[in-house]
Order: structure tokens, then sequence, then C-alpha cells
């Protein structure tokens, strides 16, 4: 059990490089929505034995975060007719390197936590850190709001995962958060790449800063 | 005994290496072939292609020192020294010391540097372009290989080919496996990093380097290459599959095997992927460094719970 | 017996400081005699065991006299005679009275007191005489960086030189003064066992490191490298930069150091290997390149250095000791290595009369010699086998793999040193293949080439003795390895242990191996294609009819794909001017690499520290009245506070 969980929990570690080396935003968007679909089963695999509220969140997680969202950031990016280079602030190997010294920083952090043991030998917390990491760098190297919005959803799966360590003690509270947290995602996300795309011809952030006033 | 074994074992060794070498290439492009529905060239092309070099005559640039000459030749000795270290399955290296692994790393650096400096010697352009893309990409290669090699001796606790080549548990030996074949692909300049079959010049690497080179010192330069590619199979279907393990007969083929499927690997690679852009090499490059240090780490932190 | 060959080098040099302005002959002689006996001597001590240690009644500035060569002070005296000796006899033929009929009198006097002053400071065991003698050596290398002083360039690198090397010696005057009071005698020995004395290890380090050239205190490293002329570069980049590297494995030796400062040191090391090649890699001027491979190289020996101190507190392990040995074969390796190159970059200068690379090239037809010692020089200091660089790197790395297989938390210096010494291996191969292509291979790319003649015997044999040195090292590393244990020990005593824990006779056997082979593949390709017949033709190069001298690869765009990796902190200056329209007027592309680290982070520093400097001056301005002010206020300032409390 633990095994497969890590290996998820590798898998979207690695998909979090991927995004960051990635120069193609379809390709971020893709890394992205595989990240989710592999968070999103880990519920299923955590859990000691079936539960319909658990499967359900879990479902919903898949289907919303490895499917709708990624849909939505597509379809804004053809309406929008968006240039598909990310245009990085900072180049793809600085922050590849980057993305990788967070990881092994934060592999290495969590072995100094006080954690409880069956969460030690999971990389549960490493694997939130990390993908947090990644997601700020995402937000605060990559020019365009489809890339923000990708950082902002790898950011998301980061908390998500950390939400993860509860779901033992308080599973309702975990699910419950999760179908919130997602509900407001798809909102929020909805209504940015909507709002942008009419406001502006592209969705370069760079441009909303004529907005500061 | 063991004194006649080991006098007769060196040269039939190298002659195992030597002779094979060549083949690698045709599998490639016989591989290549059958994804495109080509007949394509015979299995054997490099050796009448080597023994047809042998024989012709030699034009050296003007420009050119002997070092033109002597730069193939260093190479070739390197990488041929370099393959004499590495251990076949059970059987070992042919000369096993402390340490060893480094000097096979350094020897292919050798030749890097001689093959660079021969390149350059005929003041041409492109081929500087060749040999200054080869350097640097050198770099980062080298460092994947050297976070490689370390992640084998953290996870062995010797600096002894034969005895760092013992995979690892398989997250770490799948990461190594998958960093060491980007690896692979980009020193031997196989596609993406470099397409050896192209003919526009400003695309290349390696064939840009050895433009200018005729005659027996472009066979050995082309023998070279073969047996690095060999080498660099050898090396990475035993840091993957525990070979060395296995019974001599059972290890023998189980390695054969498993060149071969590297070999065809490289092959499906060429035929379903496009070479990269140049600017692109570093980040993939760069990627392949990470999986090795990756593997390192945790090879590294696997011991210590 | 050793004390006799260190009494007859001092003398030998001293007479050769005196007598060195008039006659050149007897100035050789003595130098040469005054190098060999202290090669003998270290020599005497690294092998024959005992190390020398001399007790005078005759006080000098109100201390004792006290000399000591040990087995670590005299790795550096076996380098300093060699590298003294050799860059001597390229003088004679390099900076001839002919020539310079000014400087080159004054060059053969401070040549020796730099010896001199050298020798005294790694003989001394005494505070007060060894600051006088590293004071002493400041100032020689000062006069002989600025032997041309009718150069601006000369000067600027000769002033920064001395700036720096203040900077450093008022710390080493700090930490004597702090050992002196603490110990209650200016008297140096084994002070292991003082706890207390830790902290002040900083103060030594920040002092020798700038000597060192230790990344980032090398700034005035690579001026004063290339402006020097070339035999004073050899010294100064064979030698000098050790005298750091000795203060600080004597004193890491002698005295407890703080647990951070292996961190530190291997943490400096490995971004000064890395940053120091890739500043190399970017420079045209091909002195420049080589001073800059000495900041790699002097990265290469702290990381060693640093992890031997860590090896050292962390249970004396073994791999420690393989770091120790390695950082100090590799004093030697580069010392060796270095001052060839440097001894081939004079020649280059001396036929050609300019450093930069761009406006070199071919020169192999005309120096036949000192491309081929230039080229076996790059094979050494890029590490690669068969040659010496290779041996010490191979020490060093096998120490880094053995403490990263220790899984201790070590492995978080050891890994990144590991990468780190990788990348800049690799990054060295770039560099070198670079500075030996651009300027001896391919065709002249400018007249400056053309009028090019191969160096007279004088120079010719320095360079060889040099580059027979670095075979020898090479091809019988083992013998080196008894100094090395003794140098080992004399650090620390739990590492004295006689017997290789490497395989250095299997690797001497192996480059011995491969240089046999290399040659014979060499001559047998060389048979094989005379037998089949050579002709000579233009270069093909995919069918171009006139390959021009300016089509070549130059320099900068063959360094450019690794150094714009670098170019965050290369901060390249470009200028460029492309042409435009069907008749383009004059283009220009012109490029600089800044020495960052100076440019960037001291100039401002010290522009700011000068500003400041002069608005203090303003309250100076000879008005009496005001003057009187300043007491009243002082006074009274002093009061209120005084009454306060």
């Amino acid at each position: 059990m633990i095994g497969s969980v890590n290996l998820l929990i590798g898998l979207a570690m690695g998909l979090n490089l991927m995004a960051l080396g990635s120069s193609r935003l379809p390709s971020v968007i893709r890394a992205m929505a595989v990240q989710g679909v592999a968070l999103g089963l880990l519920p299923l695999l955590m859990s000691e034995h079936f539960e319909l509220l658990v499967a359900l969140a879990a479902v919903g997680t898949v289907i919303i975060k490895g499917f709708v969202i990624p849909h939505l950031l597509r379809r804004a990016m053809r309406a929008a007719n968006i240039d598909r280079e990310v245009e990085p602030l900072v180049g793809y190997v600085p922050s590849l390197l980057l993305g990788a010294a967070g990881t092994i920083a934060a592999v290495a952090v969590t072995y100094r936590l006080p954690l409880l043991p069956e969460h030690a030998h999971t990389l549960l917390v490493p694997g939130s850190l990390a993908t947090i990491f990644t997601g700020f760098i995402l937000l605060i190297c990559r020019v365009k709001a489809i890339s923000q919005v990708c950082g902002y959803l790898i950011l998301e799966n980061g908390i998500y995962l950390f939400g993860l360590l509860l779901i033992r003690s308080t599973p309702f509270l975990v699910e419950s958060g999760i179908l919130l947290d997602l509900t407001v995602g798809v909102f929020v996300i909805g209504i940015i790449a909507d709002r942008i795309q009419r406001a502006f011809d592209s969705l370069d952030t760079r441009k909303l800063t004529v907005l500061r006033e | 005994m063991n004194t006649a074994v080991s006098f007769l074992e060196l040269p039939a060794r190298l002659a195992a290496w030597l002779l094979l070498a060549p083949l690698l290439p045709g599998i490639i492009n016989r591989v290549k072939a059958w994804v495109a529905g080509r007949r394509g060239p015979p299995l054997l092309q490099l050796y009448y292609d080597l023994a047809r070099l042998w024989r012709k005559s030699v034009v050296m640039s003007t420009l050119a020192s002997p070092g033109f000459i002597v730069g193939p030749a260093v190479a070739w000795v390197a990488v041929a020294g370099a393959a004499l270290l590495m251990p076949i399955g059970a059987a070992g290296g042919a000369l096993s010391f402390r340490g060893d692994v480094l000097l096979l790393i350094y020897l292919l650096a050798l030749a890097r540097f001689a093959t660079a400096w021969a390149a350059l010697e005929t003041g041409s352009a492109f081929e500087g372009m060749g040999a200054a893309r080869e350097v640097s990409f050198g770099v980062l290669a080298e460092a994947a290989l050297i976070a490689a090699v370390l992640s084998l001796s953290v996870q062995s606790g010797s600096t002894t080919l034969d005895a760092m080549l013992a995979p690892s548990a398989w997250p770490g030996a799948v990461l190594l496996a998958s960093g060491l074949f980007a690896v692979l692909l980009a020193e031997n300049c196989r596609v993406p990093f470099d397409d050896p079959n192209t003919h526009l010049e400003l695309t290349m690497i390696h064939e840009a380097m050895v433009l200018d080179h005729s005659g027996p010192p472009l066979a050995v330069v082309l023998h070279g290459a073969s047996v690095k590619l060999l080498l660099f199979a050898v090396l990475l279907s035993e840091a993957a599959l525990p070979i060395g393990r296995l019974a001599p007969g059972a290890g023998a083929a189980a390695l054969a095997g498993s060149v071969l499927a590297v070999t065809a690997g490289i092959g499906l690679v060429e035929s379903f992927m496009a070479r990269f852009a140049f600017r692109r090499v570093p980040l993939l490059l760069t990627a392949a460094f990470l999986l090795c240090l990756f593997a390192l780490v945790l090879a590294w932190k696997g011991g210590a719970q | 017996m050793t004390g006799d060959l260190l009494l007859l080098s001092l003398i030998c040099l001293a007479a050769g400081t005196a007598v060195g302005p008039r006659l050149a002959g007897a100035w050789l002689a003595l130098t040469l005699a005054g190098a060999s006996a202290a090669l003998g001597a270290a020599i005497l001590v690294l092998y024959g065991g005992a190390a020398w240690e001399w007790r005078s009644a005759v006080s000098l500035g109100g201390e004792a006299l006290h000399l000591r060569l040990d087995a670590v002070s005299a790795m550096f005296m076996a380098l300093l005679g060699v590298v003294g000796g050799a860059g001597a006899v390229f003088a004679q033929g390099y900076w001839t009275d002919g020539e310079h009929p000014d400087s080159a009198p004054r060059g053969r006097l401070w040549w020796d007191a730099m010896l001199l002053s050298m020798s005294v400071v790694l003989l001394s065991s005494n505070g007060l005489h060894f600051l006088i003698a590293w004071e002493l050596f400041a100032i020689s290398s000062y006069f002989l960086i600025s032997l041309e002083r009718e150069r601006r360039e000369a000067r600027a690198a000769g002033w920064l030189f001395l700036a720096a090397s203040h900077a450093g010696t008022l710390c080493l005057f700090a930490f004597f003064a702090v050992l002196a009071g603490r110990n209650g005698t200016w008297d140096l020995g084994p002070m292991q066992g003082r706890a207390e004395l830790a902290p002040f290890f900083w103060l030594a380090l920040a002092g020798f490191g700038v000597k060192a050239g230790l990344f980032p205190m090398h700034v005035w490293l690579p001026s004063a490298h290339a402006s020097a002329p070339s035999h004073v570069s050899a010294l100064m980049s064979g030698m000098a930069i050790n005298m750091g590297v000795y203060g600080i494995v004597r004193f890491s030796g002698w005295m407890p150091a703080p647990a951070l400062a292996g961190w530190a040191m291997v943490g400096a090391g490995a971004c000064g290997a890395v940053l120091g090649i890739a500043f190399a890699l970017a420079q045209n001027d091909l002195k420049r390149l080589l001073a800059y491979c000495s900041v790699e190289n002097v990265g290469v020996i702290f990381m060693g250095l640093g992890g031997a101190m860590l090896g050292a507190a962390h249970g004396d392990a073994p791999w420690g000791r393989l770091l120790l040995a390695g950082a100090l074969l590799h004093v030697w390796n580069h010392g060796l290595c270095k001052s060839l190159l440097f001894l081939c970059a004079g020649s280059v200068l001396h036929a050609t009369g300019t450093r930069e690379m761009s406006r070199l090239g071919g020169l192999w037809r005309a120096m036949p010699w000192t491309a081929a010692l230039f080229a076996m020089g790059s094979v050494a200091i890029s590490g690669l086998p068969p040659l010496n660089g290779f041996v010490s790197e191979w020490l060093v790395y096998l120490g880094l793999f053995d403490a990263v297989s220790g899984r201790g938390v070590l492995g978080w210096a050891a890994m990144p040193a590991a990468v780190a010494l990788a990348g800049a291996g690799a990054l060295a191969l770039a560099s070198f293949v670079k500075a030996g292509a651009v300027v001896f291979l391919g065709a002249a790319r400018t007249e400056a080439a053309a009028p090019a003649h191969e160096c007279g015997a004088l120079m010719r044999a320095p360079m060889l003795a040099l580059g027979g040195a670095c075979a020898l090292l090479a091809l019988a590393p083992a013998a080196a390895w008894p100094a090395l244990a003794r140098a080992t020990g004399a650090w620390h005593p739990a590492w004295a242990d006689p017997a290789t824990p490497v395989p250095l006779a299997v690797l001497g056997f192996v480059n011995t191996a491969l240089a046999l082979c290399l040659a014979a593949a060499v001559g047998a390709l060389w048979a094989r294609v005379r037998v089949n017949g050579l002709r000579r033709a233009p270069t093909w190069d995919c069918g171009y009819a006139a390959p021009d001298a300016r089509m070549q690869y130059t320099g900068g765009s063959f360094g450019r794909t690794a150094s714009d990796w670098f170019s965050w902190i290369l901060l390249p200056e470009r200028v460029m001017r492309r042409p435009r329209g069907p008749f383009p007027p004059n283009t220009v592309l012109f490029e600089r690499v800044p020495e960052t680290v100076l440019e960037r982070l001291v100039s401002p520093v010290a522009a700011g520290v000068m500003r400041l400097a002069s608005g203090a001056r303003r309250l100076q301005h000879g008005r009496v009245q005001f003057y009187i002010v300043y007491l009243v206020g002082g006074i009274t300032v002093l009061a209120i506070l005084a009454l306060l409390g």
C-alpha cells in the first residue's frame, strides 16, 4: 500500500519538474492534469476499507482536476489565441534546477520533522512541500496568465496532499474540504479565464499591471 | 595456470569488444529501416565501410598539424581502454582496482579532448562549431555520469566497477536507467541530441567534428564511436539489471539481450523522435542529470534508514 | 644535512639578491643553487623522515629565531625549488637585459628576494618573523608584478594586488596577535587542545584565503597574473598562491578549527572551482584564462582541505586522509602544470607580442615545441589520464565518494562537491581545448601571429623540465606517496600510516601502459597513413572553395554555449554594430568579461567607503574655532553620559 502511494506521489513530484521544464503551455497543462489524476486516486489507496464518500470525492477530484479544469484552460487558450510558448521570466534550466533543489530540500527537511510513524515512510510531506514550492516557482517565474493558473493549481495540489495527512483521523472533514476547494477552484478559474479573455486579447499578466490603480 | 588464462584473456576481451562493436550501428539502422518499411543497409555495413576506409589514402588540410592524425588515435585508445575496464557480467573487468570507475569516465573525457582538438586542427568553422557543442554538452553529461556512478557507489559501498554494478531497488534503478539512457544518447550523439544521419553541417555535433577526416583516421573515429556506444549499452544494462549475480551463461545471455534491447531502443527513439533544437538540449541533459541525482539521493537516503 | 642545505639555500638566495642587478650569470648560478638546495632539503625531510627544527639564541626583533621544516612545509618547499629554479632560467631567455635594460636587473633582484622571503615564511615558526617574511613576500611580489611599470595596466594590477594583499595581512596581524596574546609567546607550534582558539581560525582563513585566491577573495588574481611578465606569472600562479594554501594547511593542522570552517571551505572551494573555470572559459586573454584556471584549482584544493577537516572532526575518517593527500598532491600538480602553461604563454607572448587569443592562430608551425608542451599541460591541467592532474583529482574523488558512502550528514557536503568537481573538470577541458586550439591550431588570424618564432633553448629547457616533472608524477604516482604520507602524518598524527590506502601503484602502471599504448597507436596509425598515401589540400569544410583565416571559429564563439549558462555571474559586456544596408559602414563587435566580484561588489563598496571618508574629511578644515567647538561638544556629551550614569 505504502509502495503504491509513494509511487503516485513520486510521479507527482516528477510531474512538478516536467511542468517546470516544459516550454509549451499544453504540456504544462497536461502535467498538471496528470498530477491531478494521480493525486485524486490517493484517498482510494489510503483508506483501509472502501467508503462511498471517499470514492465519490476521489472520482470528483479526478474528473475535475484531470479533465474539467484542463479543458477550461485549453478552451481559454484557443479562444484567446494565445501563443503556446510559456515565456519564462526565469529560464527553464534554472527553474528546473531550483525545483530539483526544492524537492531534495523537502525530502531532507522531512527527515527532521516530528511526524507520526505511519507518515514517516511515505512521501506525503516531502511531496506536498515540493509541490507547493513548484507552484510558487511557476507563479513567480512565468508570465502568461494560463501558466500562472497552472502554478496556482499545482500549489493547490500540494496543499491537498498535505490535507491527506489527516484522512485517517477526520476523513469527513478532509473530503468536504476537498470538494469545497474544487468547487471554488473551478469557479475562480472559469471566471478568471473568461474575464481575462474578454478584457484583453492576450492572457499576459504583464498587461494586468495597468489595473493597479 | 591463472597467468596463462589472464594472458590469453586480455586479447580475447579486446577482440570481443572491437569486433562486436560495429554491429550496434548496423542493428540501429535495421530497426530504423524496419520501422520506416524500408529494406535498409546490411547489418554488417559498418564493417565494410571500415575495411574500405582502412585501405584509402588520406587528404589532410594544409593547416592541420600532426595532431590531426594523433587525435583519432588517442581517442580510440582511450575508448578501448575504457572498454577493457568495463566488467562483463560475472567475469569482471580486465583490470579491476579501487577507483577504476573514475579512470573509465576520465578516459572518455580524454577521448573527447582528443576528438575536439583534432577537429579544431583544420580551422574550419563547422568543425569548430561541432567541437564547441561537444565540449559544452559534455559538461552536463559528465556531471550526470558522475552522479550516476556515485549513486552506484553509494548503493554498493565500493568504488570498484566489479562490485559497483549491482543494481539497486527498483525506483532508484528506473531513475538511474532513464538518466543513463539519456546520457547514452547525448554522449553517442544520437537523436534527439544530434542526428547521425544528417548532412546539414549546422545541426550536427559529432559528424561536424569529423568532417575533414578521411581514410584510416576516419575509420578509427567511426570504430571508436561504435565501441563507445557498446560501452554505454553495457554500462546501462549492468547498472539496471543484476547481471553480475547470474550464472555465467545466463549472465552472458541476459547481457547480450539487454544490449540488444538498448540498441533497438535507440533505433526506436530515432524513428519516432525528431532532433531537438539546440537550445533545448541543455534542458534535456539537465533532466538526465536530475534523474541521476535523484537516484543518488534515493540510494543515499535508502541506506540511512 | 637538512640544516646545511637550507642554510646554503638561504645564503645563495641572499647573495643572488645582492648581485642580481649587476651580474646576470652569477645570479642565475646562485638562484639555481639556492633552489636546488631548497629542493634537496625538502626531499630529505619528505623521504628521509625526520623533521628539521632549529632554535637559536639569536633574537630578531626581541624574539628568538625558531625555524622548522616538517613534512607539510617541505611539500611546499620542494615546489618552491622547482618553480623558482625553472622560472629563473626562463627569465634569462625571456626578460633579457638587451630587451629590458631597465627592468631586467630589478626583476632579478626581486625574484631572489621573493624566493628568499617565501622560504623564510615556510621555515619560520615564530609569529613575528612569519609576519615580517610574509610582508616582504608581498612587497617583492608587488615589485615583480609591476616590473613593467611604464605600462598602466601593470601598475594598476600591482596596486590592486598590494591593496588586496594588505587587507589579508591585516587579518593575519590580528590572528597572530591574538595567538601571541593567548599563548603568551609568539612561538608557534601545535596547539590542538586549545578549543578557545577555534573562532580565530576564521581570521586565518580570510588572511590566507586572499593570498590563495580562494573564491570570492580572488579579485586581485586575474589582473596580477595576466599583467606580470610571464615568468613572474608562473611563479605567482605556481607557487605564490600556494603560500596561502600553506597557511591554511599549517594552521588547520596546528590549531582547532570551528566546525563550520570545513563546510565553508568545501562550499567556497566548490563554487570557486566551477565559477573560476567558467570565467576562464569566457576569457579572450590567454594569461587571464590561465589565471582564472588557477582560481579553479585552488577551489579543488580547498575542497580537499575542507573535506579533510570535516573527516578529521568526524572520527578521523580514512576518506579525510585521502582528501588531504589529494589536495596536497594537487598543490604539486597544479604548481607544475600551471607554471608550464604560463611559460608556454610567455613564449607565445615573446614571439607575437600579444596575449589576445583572437589575434593568434596557427602557431604550431612556428613553435612546435611550445605547442606540444602546451597541449601536454592542457591535458594535465584538465585532469585527464595519463597525466598527473588526474592522479590528484582521482584521490579527491575517491575521498568524496567514500564520504558520501559513509551516509553521514557529511554527504551534503561531499555530493555537491563531487558533482562540482565533475563539472569543473569538463569545463576545464572546454577551456583548454579552446585556448590550445585558438592559439596554436588553424590559420593565423592576424599579422601578429605571422612573424612568430620558436623560443630559444634557455626558455625551452625549463618548460621541458616542468613537463618532465609532470610526466614523472603521472607515471610513478606511488613515488609521491611517502611524501604525502609524511605530510598527512604531520598534519594529523592519526594519519601517519605509511601504507597506501589506495592502489596508486596500479594507477601508475595503468598510466604508463596507457601512455605506451597511445604512442603505439599513434605510430601505427601514422604508418598506415604513410603507406596509403597522404595528400595535402585546403580544408574541405563541406566544400568551401576558399576558406579564409577569418572564417575560423573564434575563441569567443567556442566558449559561448557554455559560458552563456553562467551569464548571470559573468555579466559579459557586448558592444555590437551589425552591418546594415547594401554598403554597410564599419561594423563593431566588442566583448569584455569583467571581473564580476571586483567590479560589482568590491569596487562599489570601496567607492562608498571613500565617499564616507571624504565626507568625514570635511570635519578637518583647519579652523581652530571649530575644533574648540568639537572639543566643548565632546566634553558636554561625555558629561551628560556620565550624569545619566
